[in-house]
């Protein structure tokens, strides 16, 4: 949880608590920045990003009780300027061994996590299809556990939009399951 | 085997599970730190080649000596157009001469015309004369109208022998020259 305090003196321009700020929430970032990329690297380049856009705008947000919506926002939007550089240099990443590694982690244990090279291979061939709409909607209501309002919010898609892009991106995931696994 | 509802659930609450771990924070928090730190040493840098560059403007003597060097200015200039606008006055009442001007400024057509005769017959003897449209349609009328006079008088000198016999004579003994009529 964010100090909504720690925030308001970052807005003043103290750039010590900033770094603590900086701690507190290149995590939240860096989980959305994950989920949408499938790539450690490039999400870690997003929060980056994110953190010093944060520093150059924070006067501008009018309260600091908006700041988790902002910083979604903003990374959101990171995301979608990355995807469309990565859309001119595609990888294709679908492979039998993700298949077959998401076929065997869903039958065994399901206590045991991840790791975050298994979960970007997950994410990216599971949502490889998926528009930057689409996986923005999918990742933040079904991984973050958002709810469509605040989605709207962050994304600036009409909630009805939020609504037909999770129904296809849903559909287009349970599909791919339905085939490979 | 797993249904396929339960198969997409199991794929979800994977995902979910596995929150993606920012392992490298403080890499993250030092980079931004550089990167915020780096953009300000620039700002400073622009900042203090302006002042360099401009700063005096900002010395209130320099300012003042400004000012009044630009009012300066423009007194002259609104003065200088004064001038001018009436030097373009004057010149647009002379009549002009070719390879001098005249300074007089006749009252009337005939003064105009005695001037134009004066100055192309013996002041300048290059007897070309710049006159205006009106001024040589008026010379016009006014040697068609002395032809007119020439003519009648030529009738009635015709008319009456004894009448031209005497101005023959008159003008022999005058001149001493004959006049064929």
């Amino acid at each position: 949880m964010i100090d909504i305090q720690l925030i308001e003196e970052c807005r003043g321009g103290n750039f010590n608590n900033f770094r603590k700020l900086v701690v507190l929430t290149s995590p939240l970032a860096y989980s959305v920045a994950f989920r949408m990329l499938g790539d450690e690297d490039r999400a870690k380049d997003v929060v980056q990003e994110t953190m010093v856009t944060i520093w150059q705008k924070l006067k501008k947000i009018k309260t600091a009780e908006v700041y988790k919506t902002w910083i979604y926002r903003i990374v959101i939007n990171k995301c979608y300027d990355e995807m469309r550089r990565r859309k001119r240099n595609p990888e294709f990443v679908t492979d039998d061994q993700t298949w077959g590694l998401i076929s065997n982690k869903i039958s065994e244990d399901p206590s045991e996590d991840l790791e975050n090279k298994e979960t970007a291979k997950i994410i990216r061939v599971l949502t490889e299809k998926l528009s930057a709409k689409q996986k923005a909607v999918f990742v933040l209501s079904d991984l973050e556990g958002m709810s469509n309002d605040e989605i709207s919010e962050i994304t600036g898609i009409a909630k009805t939009a939020v609504k037909a892009n999770l129904y296809h991106a849903r559909k287009s995931i349970s599909e791919k399951v339905k085939i490979y696994i | 085997m797993i249904p396929e509802n339960e198969k997409y659930d199991k794929v979800l609450n994977l995902l979910r599970k596995s929150t993606p771990q920012l392992d490298s924070s403080t890499e993250i928090e030092r980079e931004v730190i550089r990167r915020i730190q780096k953009q300000n040493r620039l700002e400073v840098n622009l900042s203090g080649a302006f002042d360099f560059l401009f700063g005096w403007i900002y010395i209130g003597w320099v300012r003042r000596s400004l000012i009044a060097a630009s009012i300066v200015l423009v007194l002259i200039f609104t003065y200088q157009q004064g001038v001018i606008l009436k030097r373009i006055d004057s010149l647009s009442k002379q009549t002009i001469v070719t390879g001098k001007e005249s300074a007089l400024t006749p009252s009337s057509e005939i003064e105009k015309l005695l001037t134009n005769y004066i100055n192309s017959g013996r002041v300048f003897p290059s007897k070309t004369i710049t006159i205006t449209e009106s001024q040589m349609k008026e010379l016009l009328e006014s040697v068609n109208e002395l032809q007119i006079k020439y003519k009648d008088l030529e009738n009635i000198i015709e008319a009456d022998p004894e009448l031209k016999k005497l101005i023959e004579n008159k003008l022999l003994e005058k001149n001493k020259t004959k006049i064929n009529l």
